[in-house]
């Protein structure tokens, strides 16, 4: 390590090293020609002498010179130097090289950031990797069944081929985990985003926002160990009935709202229009333990209570003793020393035995979830299942971009060295040895791929910002915090070093197996058949074929994406989704409570109608697409009917979204509370329910539990339209009017027809919503078409990415064929003058090259197709009205990629037709 | 018999190391006079090629062995002077005991009668 500083060190100051040597020579010839003055010879005579004496002073300073420098690091200036001459002379070969490479690194490193951030960053806490993560695990599908001890649940269970699992736990079990696990826990702690908090209508200092709020218990905070911003976090005592309501924010909330995080404790805020104090504010970086969600407010759990009291859905303190409704997730952390395997072996007997006691009945006791302790260190999972499957086929599709890139590039160099023969050649017969040729070699490739991975930096960062959006545009709620971190940088080294060896080894060992004495006599045009030029044929043919596979495989994965985008488009949404604005409000959150509830919207429906350019006004408790509730209705004398589902409207529902009526009539303003019940069916439930009799006149029951609720006239049948999403069948739906009873109705989504562009009322809808309450915040203010799109988000984004990757892949491939296919005209010239010569036609010629091409890629179809059947398996899940083994998909991928190759394959064709045998042969 | 001594020998490989290390025992001094005094030393027998003496005065400085520093010669002008360090001076002494052994067995294999008659 000394001497290597030393050297370099003198590498620095070679300039005066340069000057020392030459002093200290002539310092030598002064002294020599002095002595031989002195020895009586004269002046001239000496000092020519003197110079015989000392020899070359070229080569003497040369070898001093040698002993300065560490060999190696000078080797490796020169050979960066030689390899920096190279690129320079071959512009056009680097710059397509880098480019491929840079927009294969590029693309690997963007969806490589966005997999950092989603499945490899831990929480931003102090010691992550204690943390776990419990849940349950049950036979696929038992929770949806009667006999499942999970009776009511707010939030997720998710089937996969193992069973269904689920993070959601009763409030019992939460004080079971802390009472059993102390010996394993040294924390247990638990938070949820039930329906009070998800949206929280916060009013501070006089103004109105809305905000997402996440319940947290007492040691919720101390458990993941944060340390907070300013203030005081939540403590045990905040969480229970009756505690002084207390909130902590979040940074961002605090710089906005709250004059930053040093004023923002002690500051009175209402929530939902009850007075909270802020005690405190998190760290900035802190975004909860759900990387999903990213809470503006935390409350203490108990606060539900508050927040529900006013909402029929509300949760009350009772909800804290139920066994069977499973609403909170918990996560604990381990005592040091404590393995994960540990925990697991000392929770799941006791949890056994403790969730055995809330089975109700001998078929709950069969079906019983078992417990799982799993790892906690990235937080809870919604994000990752939502995005991990997708992020994977991006990562294999990326994957292969750089691997058609990376052989590219091996046989642009591979075709390179063939030229390169002689140099290399002239380089080994003057003595260099094997392994310096070969590191120079590597040394120009390595360059090369650095160079690419440096533009692949900054096409990543594009990317990022690019996909950010595009994700972002999908859900807003979900936010994904890539960036350019450390992680993602070492990887973009590493691919870049890694892709630099794998291109660059290959045709430097080839290259540098030479036959010396045949390689420098070799006349550039004359054949080179032989054992080497064999073998090249063969790992650049090999390279090719793959190369053609792999787009194939793309193409038809594009394909079908595309497929499925058009087909979601083209879905028949039994509605007219132009020039419909879609809103929501929430009367309760307003501090508005029963009964002025339905008059108020009913009184904002006449305030909206009267805006100029409005055509229909209506209101439903979702909008169509988010529509998603069911409840027990039946036709007197049959049993209720599973799969009905329900949508509370107001007047003017289907006019306003333009949904045919078959039979019946709309609801009127004449339907109202204390008017007689109605219900307006879809044809599905017509169908189902009443087969060919005509369903007008009759009546259906809506029960609250075991009582009957409303007992409702059908005065209307409805066409199907859509409910609750694109992919999803029509189930069988019920419209009420939402102000006739049971169930009430607290936010409701207003749809307003509009003459021309719904975006340019907004503005006199905020007025009208201001002038009819001041304090009614609006949120998801939407067009029905940007709300179709944003159910399509997925789609749209892996069939625009896939499409972009495939077209890529098929560049670069192209590219990789046209360059080779170059080569080998280049290097059959004289081949081809012959048989010009002999009398072969310019369209034999086109033929005979093409024909090269076309067995390249009918090689590479045979390999991909089958391979395209079976992987197309794996993105099932994401196609909607398309098989994987889709023939259109396949067959438009195949003609796509047969007239590119050809189209590559025809430049160097035409040129081989043009080549003039006299020219050709002369030049042998 | 009578032989003619050689006017000129051949250094051997390494050789050169050890004598400029070991004329730098007496004192710093500079390349010219380091050859001269090797020359002058060997009775004129060795003569120092300048072409190998500088790279191995480099080379020695390079491993540390020796370090120089510009001052003014004898006749006031200014000269790059060599002297050993403490790493070249325990240098020349492994060299010096190696080639001692090598040179006695030298002499043991090529005049065995010498050896005996003593």
């Amino acid at each position: 390590m000394n001497s290597f500083f030393r050297k370099l060190t003198w590498l620095r100051q070679r300039r005066r090293k340069e000057d020392d040597l030459r002093d200290e020579l002539q310092f030598h010839l002064d002294e020599e020609s002095d002595q031989l003055r002195a020895q009586g010879l004269a002046d001239d005579e000496a000092r020519q002498s003197a110079r015989r004496d000392l020899g070359n002073i070229t080569l003497v300073k040369e070898d001093t010179r040698a002993t300065w420098s560490w060999t190696s690091l000078e080797q490796l200036v020169q050979d960066l130097r030689y390899a920096a001459r190279t690129m320079r002379n071959n512009k056009a070969f680097t710059a397509l090289a880098a480019l491929s490479l840079a927009l294969g690194i590029g693309a690997n490193t963007t969806i490589f950031s966005f997999l950092d951030a989603l499945l490899l960053r831990s929480l931003p806490v102090a010691d992550p990797a204690s943390l776990v993560v419990l849940r349950w695990h049950s036979k696929l599908g038992a929770w949806r069944t009667d006999d499942f001890v999970m009776e009511g649940m707010h939030g997720e269970v998710y089937d996969d081929a193992s069973g269904s699992v689920s993070d959601l736990f009763p409030y019992p079990a939460f004080q079971f985990f802390q009472k059993a696990g102390a010996g394993v826990f040294s924390d247990v702690f638990t938070y949820c985003h039930t329906r009070d908090v998800r949206t929280l209508n916060l009013t501070i200092k006089g103004q109105a926002d809305i905000a997402s709020g996440e319940l947290v218990s007492g040691d919720y905070f101390h458990g993941l160990r944060v340390v907070p911003a300013s203030g005081r976090l939540i403590f045990a005592d905040d969480d229970r009935f009756g505690a002084a309501p207390v909130a902590v924010v979040s940074h961002v909330l605090a710089d906005k709202h709250l004059g930053g995080a040093n004023n923002a404790p002690g500051q009175s805020i209402l929530i939902d229009n009850l007075p909270f104090t802020v005690v405190g504010v998190a760290p900035p970086e802190f975004f909860g333990a759900d990387a999903a969600q990213v809470p503006d407010v935390y409350l203490p759990m108990h606060t539900n209570v508050l927040l529900g009291a006013a909402d029929s859905y509300g949760s009350t303190a009772g909800d804290y003793l139920e066994q069977n409704d499973y609403w909170i997730q918990v996560m604990a952390r381990l005592r040091p020393g404590v393995t994960l395997a540990q925990a697991q072996a000392a929770m799941a007997g006791s949890f056994q035995q403790w969730i055995a006691t809330t089975a109700k009945n001998d078929k709950q006791r069969a079906n019983l979830p078992t417990l799982a302790v799993e790892e906690g260190a990235t937080g809870l999972d919604t994000l990752r299942r939502h995005f991990s499957k997708p992020l994977f086929v991006l990562m294999t599709l990326v994957g292969s971009i750089l691997a058609i890139a990376c052989s590219n590039v091996a046989n642009l160099f591979l075709a390179r060295a063939a030229s390169r023969r002689c140099e290399i050649a002239l380089r080994l017969s003057l003595g260099a040895g094997r392994l310096r040729v070969i590191r120079q070699l590597l040394t120009e490739s390595v360059l090369l791929a650095v160079l690419g991975g440096m533009f692949g930096v900054f096409f990543a960062i594009l990317g990022m910002r690019f996909l950010s959006v595009l994700l972002e545009s999908g859900s807003r709620q979900i936010t994904i915090h890539a960036d350019l971190n450390w992680h993602v940088l070492a990887v973009a080294t590493a691919l870049s070093l890694l892709t630099g060896m794998l291109f660059g080894l290959a045709p430097a060992m080839q290259s540098t197996r030479l036959d010396l004495v045949a390689a420098l006599k070799e006349a550039r045009a004359s054949g080179t058949r032989g054992q080497h030029s064999f073998w090249r044929i063969s790992i650049s043919q090999t390279l090719l074929v793959g190369q053609i596979a792999l787009a194939l495989l793309m193409l038809v994965a594009a394909g079908l994406f595309v497929r499925t985008l058009s087909n979601l488009e083209s879905v028949e949404l039994g509605f007219n989704r132009e020039n419909v604005l879609l809103f929501q409000v929430d009367a309760q959150k307003a501090g508005r409570r029963e009964p002025n509830i339905a008059p108020f919207y009913s009184d904002l429906r006449k305030r909206l109608a009267s805006i100029p350019g409005v055509r229909h006004v209506s209101l439903a408790e979702t909008s169509l697409l988010g529509a998603g509730s069911s409840h027990p209705i039946t036709v007197p004398g049959s049993p209720p009917h599973d799969a009905t589902r329900i949508l509370s409207i107001g007047p003017d529902f289907l006019t306003t979204m333009q949904i045919p009526l078959l039979a019946g009539r709309d609801i009127e303003d004449r339907d109202h509370p204390g008017s007689p019940a109605i219900a307006i069916i879809n044809q599905r439930f017509a169908r189902d329910n009443f087969g060919d009799q005509n369903p007008l006149g009759r009546h259906l029951i809506l029960w609250k539990g075991k009582d009957p609720a409303r007992d409702m006239e059908i005065v209307g049948v409805a066409k199907n339209a859509r409910y609750g999403g694109l992919k999803e069948q029509i189930p069988p739906v019920v419209y009420f009017p939402y102000d006739q009873g049971y169930p009430p109705r607290n936010e409701m989504v207003f749809a307003l027809r509009t003459a021309g562009d719904p975006l340019s009322y907004v503005r006199s809808v905020l007025e009208t919503v201001g002038q009819a309450d001041p304090r009614m915040p609006l949120t998801d203010v939407q067009t029905q078409t940007e709300e179709i799109n944003e159910d399509m988000s997925q789609e749209t984004t892996l069939a625009s990415l896939c499409t972009a990757f495939a077209l890529l892949a098929l560049t670069i491939a192209c590219v990789g064929l046209y360059g080779t296919m170059s080569y080998t005209v280049a290097r059959r010239t004289g081949e081809i003058g012959i048989r010009m010569a002999l009398g072969a036609q310019r369209r034999a010629v086109v033929w005979m090259v093409l024909r090269e091409v076309a067995i390249l890629a009918l090689v590479g179809l045979a390999i991909s197709i089958p391979a395209a059947l079976i992987t197309a398996k794996f993105i099932e899940s994401f196609l909607f009205g398309t098989k994987p083994s889709d023939p259109l998909s396949m067959a438009i991928a195949v003609t796509i990629l047969l007239s590119a190759a050809l189209l590559a394959g025809y430049v160097p064709a035409r040129r081989a037709a043009r080549i003039d045998p006299m020219n050709a042969l002369r030049h042998e | 018999m009578s032989q003619k001594p050689p006017s000129r020998v051949e250094l051997l490989q390494g050789t050169l190391d050890l004598l400029i290390l070991r004329t730098l025992r007496a004192g710093p001094t500079h390349g010219h006079a380091i050859a001269k005094h090797i020359q002058r030393t060997s009775e004129d027998l060795l003569q120092v090629e300048t072409g190998s003496l500088y790279p191995a005065l480099h080379r020695l400085e390079a491993q540390g062995w020796i370090a120089a520093s510009w001052e003014l010669s004898d006749k006031g002008k200014r000269a790059r002077y060599y002297r050993l360090t403490p790493a070249g001076r325990k240098q020349l002494e492994t060299e010096q005991l190696k080639w001692h052994a090598f040179s006695r067995a030298m002499g043991l294999v090529l005049n065995p009668a010498d050896q005996e008659a003593q």
